[in-house]
């Protein structure tokens, strides 16, 4: 039991997240060459093979050059044991504090230590309890400062120096995190909140069979789904998305099993749909005669407007993914037209609940996937926009095909909990994105 | 058994929502018969503000479906845990789907994870720890309160839970969660009046790899002391928070536009002549402008708890 740990270790190709104090970060470790960079930091990642995931790294300055802003710093990594990482504020031996900031003024002398110095300091110190440990010596106001206050220093003194990262396994939580600090908008500015009740209110678990579209979350929705869905279970995912190519980068940073991974079918919403409605005999054809090519050539061109999607496809991304697709062609059928095959037959059993995260809008979409839901299921629908689902939401009652309706929002607000301390974080978000959710009726 | 995965039909023994409308809903159990409190078995007859239903008729019957009842209809809906939770038989306080939903996706619930709850209270989280953990995942639920522990017991039995879940009549605070769950569990949920002292035991309870820790708290107080003792034993990640969900009513309005401009001019000869109210109406046919508005009710949940969550890192030795 003591030294058995069921932490699985780092390989290549996986996706990890890099964690410095409070910042993280998602990072291909796709070779051993691979580096990753965190401000003026640059890591190089080829001592975390093999290792286990939840370790802790010392960084080691190996060489400084010049960058756009300031030096930049590449480090190589060192694993390193938990009892390394003591608070500064013991390594210190910090005693005397002042009681309040009546003899502190903000005159830019308190610290005698000039930029270049601490830059050299940086060199040659590989502790960042060392560097303080000059600053504080060289600050004539630390003493002064009251006990908070210098710890506040220390936190963010600290926070610059800190010499060690961690390295995890990406899971929901932590991505949703990344994604939504690094760039909301990239996931529709799904909140962790909202998120969650999407989760909840769709019912979307290890039995049953789900529907989702979205307009590109980088992967983040299919993958909270499967996730939800589970290894080793009976559940399956159809993902519909609008472009040629659908974003994965969350699922794939899972690293789910590959059985779990199947149950996730991702298809073109146009495509599939054509499929579905008049599939029968053209796919019956293509798939024993001659010319997949023409196929793939006439399918994937007009199914995919570029005056509606002009986010979703990129001619970077579209010739190739043509090439490839030609290329597997000769050998068969296409990848895509057996992902339809197996969304498809899924579609004719019809679904147990459907998620719907459009940038278009919600109703046309709505209209061709809810007949495809069986009665008494839930549907979701979310969208940052509250118009839009009004409109969806009088529809749905007009229609009396869904029951149940709510159209909520969320309020979030995190809190610093210390002794004596305790108040409300001074930022907080102030959209959560709006959430329409019923029940189908036959 | 209506619990255990998607069905498509009602059958014996069931739970069904009788759905009237947005603030009326009903969970019924599917059985032809009760015994009533002479104890004599007669007819499932169940009342309802649109008039009874003979529940015998509803076995068989496609969920979803619209059910006729003596005075108006219902819709007969397979429970979900966010319809249980809004019909269930409270036997205490319970939590609701906002802060629920925050809870599975901050313990990383999936099927699979080994999670302890205490208390069990009426059951409402136990449902949707149980539909995110099954079928290959279980649920340890602890209460304090026998007859409480008996009744959740039952009604999984009941809900066809009964594979993915053990209920325990115990004291967690004193007694701990057991010695054959020591190092057992992926995540360990607590919602107790004095939450420090059951984290050591939580802190024992979760696996050597590492595990995710949460606290539903009414107080600040509480959260604060769980915090000191949290961080005393070595989680880390400790964040507290409060969600809220609003609701927002949507409807269309019809307002009238009055038309003030004709004010600015004389009256003309004929007006005279008639009454000034009559003029009015026939110069200024009234206009209506129809908008599709929502806004927010007018009593909102303002607070339910404080959401203490933390991560117990991998490898910290428990002596």
């Amino acid at each position: 039991m003591a030294t058995e740990t069921a932490s699985p270790s780092i390989q290549l190709g996986d996706y990890i997240v890099i964690q410095r104090q409070k910042y993280t970060k998602l990072q291909k470790f796709g070779s051993l060459d691979t580096t990753a960079t965190l401000g003026k930091e640059t890591l190089e990642l080829k001592s975390l093979l093999d290792q286990p995931y939840g370790s802790t790294f010392k960084m080691s300055v190996k060489e400084t050059k010049p960058g756009k802003r300031g030096a930049q710093r590449q480090h190589t990594l060192e694993l390193c044991s938990e009892t390394e990482l003591n608070s500064t504020r013991e390594a210190l031996g910090i005693s005397s504090s002042g009681a309040d900031n009546r003899d502190i003024c903000d005159n830019g002398e308190a610290q005698s230590l000039k930029s270049a110095d601490i830059e050299q300091l940086r060199e040659e110190c590989n502790e960042s309890s060392k560097i303080i440990e000059k600053l504080v010596e060289n600050s004539k106001t630390f003493h002064n400062r009251t006990e908070y206050s210098q710890e506040k220093y220390l936190r963010k003194k600290e926070k610059k120096y800190f010499e060690f990262v961690q390295i995890r396994q990406p899971t929901i939580r932590l991505m949703l995190d990344i994604f939504y600090r690094q760039d909301a908008e990239k996931i529709m500015g799904i909140r962790v909140d909202t998120l969650s009740q999407i989760i909840s209110y769709s019912g979307v678990c290890g039995l049953g069979s789900y529907l989702l579209y979205e307009s590109g979350t980088n992967g983040l929705l299919p993958a909270a789904m499967l996730n939800s869905i589970g290894a080793g279970t009976e559940g399956s995912l159809v993902h519909m998305h609008p472009g040629n190519v659908p974003q994965k980068q969350a699922l794939l940073a899972l690293k789910l099993p590959l059985e779990q991974q199947l149950r996730c079918v991702s298809v073109n919403l146009y495509s599939v749909l054509r499929e579905f409605y008049q599939g029968g005999e053209t796919i019956g054809s293509n798939l024993s005669v001659t010319e997949p090519t023409e196929v793939v050539r006439e399918e994937t061109q007009p199914e995919t407007p570029t005056e509606d999607q002009p986010e979703a496809i990129e001619p970077s991304t579209k010739k190739p993914k043509l090439e490839e697709v030609k290329g597997e062609a000769n050998k068969g059928p296409p990848r895509w037209q057996l992902e339809n095959k197996r969304a498809t037959a899924l579609m004719h059993n019809k679904f147990d609940s459907l998620v719907l995260a459009a940038k278009e809008h919600p109703s046309s979409i709505l209209q061709a996937l809810l007949p495809l839901v069986k009665p008494s299921r839930p549907v979701v629908v979310f969208s940052t926009c509250k118009e839009l689902l009004q409109e969806t939401y009088m529809e749905l009652k007009t229609s009396g095909k869904v029951t149940g309706l709510h159209l909520t929002s969320n309020w979030m607000r995190t809190y610093q909990i210390l002794p004596n301390r305790t108040h409300p974080e001074v930022n907080m978000s102030g959209n959560s994105g709006y959430l329409l959710t019923g029940y189908t009726l036959r | 058994m209506s619990f255990l995965k998607p069905k498509t039909h009602i059958e014996k023994g069931d739970v069904v929502i009788l759905y009237l409308s947005v603030s009326s809903m009903h969970a019924i159990e599917a059985v032809p018969e009760i015994v009533n409190k002479k104890g004599e078995t007669i007819p499932h007859i169940f009342q309802t503000n649109y008039g009874s239903l003979k529940v015998e008729n509803i076995i068989g019957v496609e969920y979803g479906s619209r059910v006729e009842l003596s005075k108006g209809w219902a819709h007969v809906l397979q429970p979900t845990p966010e319809l249980w939770t809004q019909t269930l038989p409270h036997r205490t306080q319970i939590i609701y789907t906002p802060d629920i939903s925050m809870i599975l996706h901050q313990l990383e619930v999936r099927p699979g994870a080994v999670v302890i709850e205490s208390g069990t209270g009426s059951g409402s989280l136990s449902h949707y720890f149980l539909r995110a953990l099954k079928p290959t995942g279980h649920l340890h639920t602890f209460d304090f309160h026998e007859s409480r522990a008996d009744q959740a017991r039952d009604e999984f039995r009941r809900h066809g839970l009964a594979d993915f879940v053990t209920v325990y009549h115990r004291d967690v605070c004193n007694l701990g969660f057991t010695e054959e769950l020591d190092g057992q569990a992926d995540a360990v949920f607590l919602d107790l009046p004095a939450p420090d002292l059951a984290v050591p035991h939580a802190f024992k309870a979760l696996k050597l790899s590492g595990g995710r820790f949460c606290s539903f708290s009414p107080c600040i107080e509480q959260s604060q002391r769980c915090i000191q003792e949290l961080t005393k034993l070595g989680f880390n990640e400790i964040v507290s928070m409060e969600v809220l969900q609003q609701e927002s009513v949507v409807k269309t309005r019809t307002l009238p536009v009055i038309d003030l401009e004709f004010l600015k001019l004389p009256k003309s000869e004929e007006t005279t002549t008639t009454t000034a109210a009559n003029a009015e109406e026939s110069k200024a046919p009234k206009e209506v402008k129809k908008y599709l508005t929502s806004s927010n009710p007018q009593v909102l949940p303002g607070h339910t708890g404080f959401l203490t969550f933390a991560t117990l890192p991998p490898n910290i030795p428990k002596v």
